[in-house]
């Protein structure tokens, strides 16, 4: 139990030091804060792996200026003729095992996070089938409302607003080349393949707004490709739909030439 | 001072530098061919490192538009493909035909003529690939050219495409070629009593090299044959209607032991040189070889680590999860060893030992980053971020390129006579080193807050400062590569005499003259353990000569 405790106390300890640099604009060590839970995942692993990694890296790099400046030769007697060791069994078998378990535990952790986040969901309460094309995210909510979020640098592009504290299932199609549908805040990036579906998904717990960028070159306009994702309360998200299957409505008027979809 | 004005110039081959370009064409001597792939290498390091500069001015404040999208793209793909394999490849080649055949002690490699040919298509390869731009533009689609963006429907503008898949396909035949000879010359042409287990560790790593580039060379011709069947020929294999991802497929299953390619000779130097200023002998002989061939392995059972936004099975990426980060394993071992090796030893800290450990305090920070972009959750937040190009970074130029900077201060005075200046080392180092941490270090960072790769300008303020403190270190990489080559044209035409052995060397290169002559030895020296010419020194056989002039 005491193990325990100093573990989780270190875990803890951790993310604190981590988090504590959030936010520096520019140099921060970790992911922003995380608004959905397999997000929150993700982050929680990062600092997990970053135990072992942060000891590791501090104790190697002492080991290395150790050797270099406690055995320099000038610090050394004068005619010192090095013990010429051709190895150590121990040794070597220890410096195999040591980090075998390491990287065999943070390979568990990771895979009990994979199989936990990101599985294909059916539970979801909505889907939303995400378009990639050149350069722009096409948001098709099934329902006749389309949001064309098309990239630009110039100013903000238009958001993809979802209602917060609900499930939202990401479909992901390609049009044309590959592009990949990353918003940090959120989760990990997914891909938009052309020729098959892939499955992301999403359920923001706060109300706002989170940035992020198309993550695969697709071409000139790669850098335009920017995300907005937009978090409503239920009810705003409500009237914000009327007003986009009030405006979206193909009229009636314009041509008999009745369209198949 | 005095003493370089007494000892005669090794004349073996001052005849020969000179001599009408001729000779340099028509060549078979392994280390005219070695330095030719040597020289070719940094050509294209200066010119892909000023692509480099131009990418950092384009990206060094928000919205700025030095160079336009279209330029921007066909820049970062041209410094990818030249870095990779026409620098770092390429000058590694050429190190290893230089010193491989000296330190098994033969006359020169197994396939002279084929080793020529293999140089030369080398250059048939750089041009290939620069005819690019003469035809619109070249490759635009980064230096893994994904499909479908390298497809005619995005490409029409240009040949650049063609152009990149024809050079890499004769490329990836060069590289075979040399591969085979490579194994070929460490089987049938060692000197009497270099059995396989007296191999400098260097061959060693120029075996799994070599093994490495002959198994994975293929599959990326293939890759390209068909990307060049779906552009000429009309094929679907890789268009919007094919399968996209099964050119990932290909191009990884060469693209991920092209990284140990570039980084196991690397390994090699390091294991030579440690010792021999360290004046210990290599610590683990058997599992630093043991720990090689556990990299060739895994480095071709990981592919699709680069691969985990594509919608894999999750027990598939789990598979190549787990065999990215037992990779770890016998790097990690290698580190151990090395360290264990100066553990009580009697450092000289010359400019090639700080170079080698340049490497090993920057490659650890590659190897960590490495750890977390192998676990798939979190690599799906990292994956063609700044943070992966921070970690290749770390990998390939705190590994390859600090190793090579290493191997060129360690062996410069074997192939030219001349020691390189080593205060213009130390400043080389130094500067390498702080520029280098400065350019990459807090890049990391920038991929964690969200910045995509391979964005040709971006609009968030709040990465401008990191991205100017970023460009401002490039200059000093920049300049640092300048000193270099001010100390290379001064020390080649009149630095300080080597002589011989001027490192106390353990293996065969340093027991002929500086430079070899034209057929290496006059007298194979006798071979009893994989430190051959220490033994000589220490029974007091080999003296510390002034060199003779050659006779040929």
């Amino acid at each position: 139990m005491a193990a325990r405790a100093r573990g989780l106390f270190g875990l803890s300890a951790a993310a604190f030091l981590l988090s504590s640099c959030d936010g520096l604009g520019g140099i921060s060590p970790i992911f922003p804060t995380p608004v959905s839970p397999n997000g929150e995942g993700i982050y929680a692993l990062y600092v997990g792996i970053s135990i072992p990694a942060i000891i590791i890296f501090i104790g190697v790099e002492v080991a290395l200026l150790w050797v270099v400046l406690r055995y320099r030769r000038s610090r050394q007697p004068a005619g010192y003729v090095p013990p010429q060791i051709h190895g150590h069994t121990g040794l070597e078998v220890a410096w195999t095992l040591a980090p075998l378990a390491v990287v065999l535990a943070i390979a568990w952790f990771s895979f009990v996070e994979l199989q936990r986040d990101f599985q294909p969901i059916t539970n979801e309460q909505m889907l939303v089938v995400v378009r990639g094309h050149q350069f722009g995210w096409d948001y098709d909510y099934g329902n006749g409302v389309v949001v064309h979020q098309e990239g630009t640098l110039a100013g903000d592009v238009v958001p993809f607003v979802v209602p917060v504290n609900t499930l939202v299932k990401l479909q992901f199609q390609g049009t044309d080349v590959i592009h990949s549908w990353w918003v940090p805040a959120i989760s990990g990036k997914t891909d938009a393949v052309p020729g098959y579906d892939n499955f992301s998904w999403l359920k923001i717990n706060q109300v706002g707004s989170w940035r992020g960028e198309c993550a695969e070159l697709c071409g000139v306009g790669h850098g335009t490709m920017q995300i907005i994702v937009k978090a409503m309360s239920q009810s705003d998200y409500d009237q914000w739909l009327q007003k986009q299957l009030a405006s979206q409505k193909p009229s009636p008027s314009p041509s008999p030439s009745a369209s198949p979809g | 001072m005095a003493a370089t004005t007494v000892l005669p110039r090794p004349k073996a081959y001052d005849d020969t530098f000179f001599r009408p370009i001729s000779i340099w064409l028509t060549t078979t001597d392994h280390k005219l061919i070695g330095i030719m792939y040597m020289v070719t290498g940094i050509l294209s390091f200066l010119i892909a490192g000023i692509f480099a500069l131009v990418i950092r001015l384009q990206l060094s404040q928000p919205n700025l538009s030095v160079v336009d999208a279209e330029t921007y793209n066909q820049l970062i793909s041209a410094h990818g493909v030249t870095m990779i394999f026409f620098f770092v490849t390429i000058f590694l080649t050429g190190i290893a035909n230089y010193m491989v055949p000296i330190m098994i002690g033969a006359r020169d490699m197994a396939f002279p003529r084929v080793n020529l040919l293999g140089f030369w298509l080398v250059p048939v390869s750089i041009i290939l690939y620069y005819s690019g731009f003469l035809t619109g533009g070249a490759l635009n689609a980064g230096w893994t050219g994904y499909a479908p963006l390298t497809e005619k429907a995005y490409q029409s503008h240009s040949l650049g495409v063609d152009f990149w898949a024809m050079s890499l396909i004769v490329w990836a035949i060069s590289g075979i070629m040399a591969s085979t000879n490579f194994l070929t010359t460490i089987v049938a042409l060692r000197a009497p009593g270099m059995k396989l287990t007296r191999l400098p560790l260097f061959v060693w790593a120029q075996i799994s090299t070599s093994i490495l580039l002959l198994v994975v060379g293929a599959p990326l011709a293939a890759a390209m044959i068909l990307v060049e069947f779906d552009r000429q020929l009309g094929t679907q294999f890789f268009t919007t209607q094919g399968r996209p991802v099964l050119y990932q497929h290909l191009f990884w299953f060469f693209g991920h032991p092209e990284v140990y390619i570039m980084i196991l000779p690397g390994f090699g130097m390091i294991s030579e040189i440690i010792p021999v200023f360290a004046r210990k002998v290599i610590f683990g002989y058997m599992t630093m070889v043991g720990a090689l061939f556990g990299i060739v392995f895994l480095s071709m059972t990981v592919w699709a680590h680069h691969m985990f936004t594509v919608g894999m099975n999750t027990y598939v990426e789990g598979f190549f999860m787990i065999m990215t980060m037992l990779i770890a394993v016998p790097t990690g071992i290698k580190f151990f060893n090395w360290i264990a090796t100066t553990w009580w030893g009697s450092v000289e800290f010359t400019v090639p030992m700080k170079f080698a450990w340049g490497f090993l305090a920057t490659f650890l920070i590659g190897g960590i980053t490495g750890i977390y972009l192998a676990s798939v959750p979190v690599d799906t937040q990292l994956h063609q971020s700044y943070y992966v190009v921070a970690h290749l970074h770390y990998v390939l130029f705190g590994g390859s390129v600090f190793t090579i900077f290493a191997g060129l201060y360690y062996w410069f005075p074997k192939i030219t006579g001349h020691l390189l200046n080593r205060k213009l080392g130390e400043w080389n180092f130094w500067t390498l080193f702080v520029g280098f941490n400065g350019t990459f270090l807090i890049m990391h960072t920038l991929g964690l807050e969200g910045m995509p790769r391979r964005i040709a300008t971006y609009a968030n303020a709040s990465w401008a400062t990191t991205n100017l403190i970023i460009t401002v270190s490039s200059f000093l990489i920049a300049f640092s590569v300048l000193l270099f080559l001010i100390n290379v044209v001064r020390s080649w035409n009149g630095g300080e005499i080597a002589g011989d052995d001027p490192w106390q060397g353990n293996t065969l290169e340093w027991a002929t003259t500086s430079p070899p002559p034209p057929y290496n030895f006059e007298r194979v020296p006798p071979v009893h353990s994989f430190m051959p010419l220490r033994d000589l020194r220490e029974s007091g056989e080999v003296v510390a000569a002034e060199p003779e002039p050659a006779k040929v």
